[in-house]
């Protein structure tokens, strides 16, 4: 197995940890709502996912618990920001804050414990292909929930009723509104359930890529899942690229590492965080006019 | 539920000129009271409900949420098995009532309050700063390179300024990239900001892990620490430094400059209607670049000063979340430079009262991050609809 390979298995597999939450993100922003607490949405899932397998040794029922708490912190981000009119970007940091000091008062005592992960399933037939097999057919349950969910938002956004109204929810709530519809609680339910999708992502950091719980573990991929949303101009086609892309990104730092190349772990730690920012940079003109226009106007209105 | 869907896509992100201002029959000017009305109409501002006749049903609300927010925490710190009673005593305790705790407490404030300046002078524009953090880090890191190749071989005063000046500029540069990339590109300020925050981390974290490292130093690695000539000086025997008074003299200049200058109400003009500005004639990029590097300087002057005066070396926790304590005080504070500052002080306390916690109550130091969160949720739930800040 050479680097390159290497480098593209461990892309799949953390890109993941990104994928599920810009996920979830992008089916918030659909609907209007920006959540900077995607960050905190997956510390919360990524602790309840270690906890739960930890005392049940299911690391799926951990998954099940990643997902309710990370619901349970974008609920209290959809209450203050739909309910409320809270400023989006502060009530974010705010759950996120929330998840940050709670996840270290109730996790110091699953430091250092250990967790049966979730297993590897190689895929029949397709897992046995040279080089494409094991890069993208040969990983934990929750890849391939990834490559689902993809083509599912897709299908839902552009295909079916309900993804017409969640997005007709972020351009116009006054439309929906009208129509009938009931333009809040599409939001509440976008939240809700896009934070789900984030505490996942933190449970693919805990019970599966990394495998084992410490004190702010995400280290700002759920920010960086926030910025995915925003280069990939709101498709959930190049959600996923750009979710990749970080996780290449990601594994590519510890595979030259592992080879010994002489650069600094931090600089290379700095590496993700920096393609990100430039491929935001590189898409932000062409990538802005696309954003949902209540989403715009809520962001208009912060500060 | 409907209404209020309406209700929240008819506001206006124009503070100049709201609807319900012009569809009145008596349209007050801009900086009268809004006339009270018996509507249930959104709930202005906390600075403009100051000027209101005083709404004693609304404070009382807000009261409550406030002491639901405390009442929340008490919850969690039970479960942990601590006395509530206990642990809101040791954080008084700890932080205030003491001497030596309330120097220590104002001390920590300095560099969150310029920090969530820096938040709150592109607020005036409409622009988001969530880069207090990594301003905060590169003002540091700037001071310890110019505090440590100076030495001891320059008079204090010389050292004490280079600093400040190196970690103004840094912190300028570092929100000037956003600036710029927001101004130049339109790439979203929020997310660049943040995104600088892990990379100037990163550059901290390379620094001290290899050029700077303090060969002496065992343990934890840490940079060289500054030459003794190049520490602020204590004030007159106590706790506090130099950097105290310089804070003081930005943070009341800060103020000025936002509510008595032409730059200040142009920035106010460019954060209520930018398209109104532009064909105002105000150059509304070099405007919005203004108060991102200026925000920027103050956060970096911040790093610099904490470092300068109370950690006088670069370690890993240099930081420790600061600048996002920062953000959400610039919000409690709503972008008003006075009450701003408040909220650090009280941000600072509660930051400092995780250590009296840990020692006394047997809590995790982090637990006062949830109580951070909570007091900011208190005034973001009840502040429906609320205006800018003027």
């Amino acid at each position: 197995m050479n680097g390159i390979e290497q480098t593209l298995i461990g892309g799949v597999e953390g890109g993941t940890a990104i994928l599920l939450p810009a996920l979830g993100e992008l089916i918030g922003e659909r609907a209007g709502v920006v959540n900077l607490g995607t960050e905190g949405c997956m510390l919360g899932g990524a602790l309840a996912a270690f906890a739960a397998a930890a005392v049940t040794h299911s690391a799926l029922l951990g998954v099940g618990a990643g997902f309710v708490v990370g619901a349970a912190f974008g609920g209290l981000h959809g209450w203050m920001t739909v309910r409320r009119h809270a400023d989006q970007l502060a009530s974010g940091l705010v759950v996120w804050f929330l998840a940050l000091g709670l996840t270290s008062v109730f996790g110091t005592s699953y430091i250092s414990r250990v967790v049966n992960p979730l297993p590897v399933l190689k895929i029949p037939g397709l897992g046995s292909i040279p080089w494409v097999g094991p890069i993208l057919f040969d990983h934990d349950i929750l890849v391939y929930a990834g490559y689902v969910l993809v083509a599912a938002i897709w299908l839902a956004f552009y295909r079916t009723r309900a993804g017409l109204v969640l997005r007709a929810t972020g351009e116009r709530p006054e439309v929906v509104a009208a129509a009938g519809g009931h333009p809040q609680l599409v939001q509440l339910a976008a939240v809700a359930v896009g934070s789900g999708l984030a505490g996942v992502g933190g449970a693919q950091l805990s019970v599966g890529y990394v495998g084992n719980w410490f004190n702010d573990m995400t280290s700002g991929y759920g920010f960086v899942a926030v910025a995915v949303v925003l280069f990939a101009a709101w498709r959930p086609i190049r959600v996923l690229g750009g979710a990749y892309l970080f996780g290449i990104a990601l594994a590519a730092a510890s595979v030259l590492q592992a080879h010994g190349v002489a650069v600094n772990q931090y600089l290379l730690d700095a590496l993700p965080y920096l393609i990100t920012l430039i491929a935001l940079v590189a898409f932000a003109r062409r990538g802005s006019s696309e954003a949902p226009e209540g989403l715009a106007r809520a962001l208009a209105q912060s500060g | 539920m409907t209404h209020d869907a309406m209700g929240a896509t008819t506001e206006s992100p124009s503070s100049i000129i709201l609807p319900e201002q012009v569809a009145a029959p008596t349209v007050p000017p801009v900086h009268s009271d809004p006339a009270p009305t018996p509507t249930p109409a959104p709930a202005p501002a906390i600075a403009v409900i100051a000027k209101d006749p005083i709404h004693w049903g609304r404070i009382g609300l807000v009261t409550a949420a406030y002491l639901g927010s405390l009442i929340a925490f008490g919850v969690v710190v039970a479960t942990k098995g601590a006395d509530p009673f206990s642990v809101y005593h040791t954080m008084v305790k700890s932080t205030i009532l003491n001497g030596g705790s309330l120097q220590q407490t104002v001390l920590r404030a300095i560099p969150i309050a310029l920090a969530a300046l820096a938040v709150t002078i592109p607020a005036r524009a409409g622009l988001v700063n969530v880069g207090g953090e990594g301003q905060l880090i590169m003002g540091a890191v700037a001071a310890t390179g110019i505090g440590v190749a100076l030495g001891g071989h320059v008079a204090g005063p010389i050292s004490w300024v280079a600093m400040a000046v190196a970690g103004a500029l840094a912190g300028a540069v570092w929100a000037g990239i956003s600036g710029i990339l927001r101004t130049a590109l339109n790439a979203n300020e929020a997310v660049t900001t943040l995104l600088l925050n892990f990379i100037a981390n990163d550059v901290m974290l390379y620094l001290i892990y290899q050029p700077w490292k303090d060969p002496h130093g065992s343990g934890q690695p840490q940079s060289r620490p500054l030459a003794h000539a190049a520490v602020l000086p204590r004030l007159f025997g106590s706790q506090l430094n130099i950097g105290l008074v310089a804070a003081a003299v930005v943070a009341v200049g800060t103020w000025y400059a936002l509510q008595r200058t032409g730059w200040g109400f142009a920035l106010r003009v460019v954060g209520g209607n930018r398209e109104a500005a532009r064909r105002a004639g105000l150059r509304v990029n070099r405007l919005l670049l203004s108060s991102m590097l200026a925000g920027g300087a103050l956060a970096g002057l911040g790093g610099a000063l904490n470092l300068a005066g109370v950690e006088t070396q670069l370690r890993p926790d240099v930081t420790v979340t600061f600048g996002y304590v920062a953000f959400l005080a610039s919000y409690l504070g709503r972008h008003d430079p006075l009450k701003v500052v408040a909220a650090a002080l009280l941000f600072s306390a509660i930051a400092l009262s995780g250590n009296g916690l840990q020692l006394t109550n047997g809590l995790d130091g982090a637990i006062v991050d949830v109580l951070l969160g909570l007091i900011v949720l208190a005034p973001l739930v009840m502040a429906k609809k609320r205006g800018r800040a003027t």
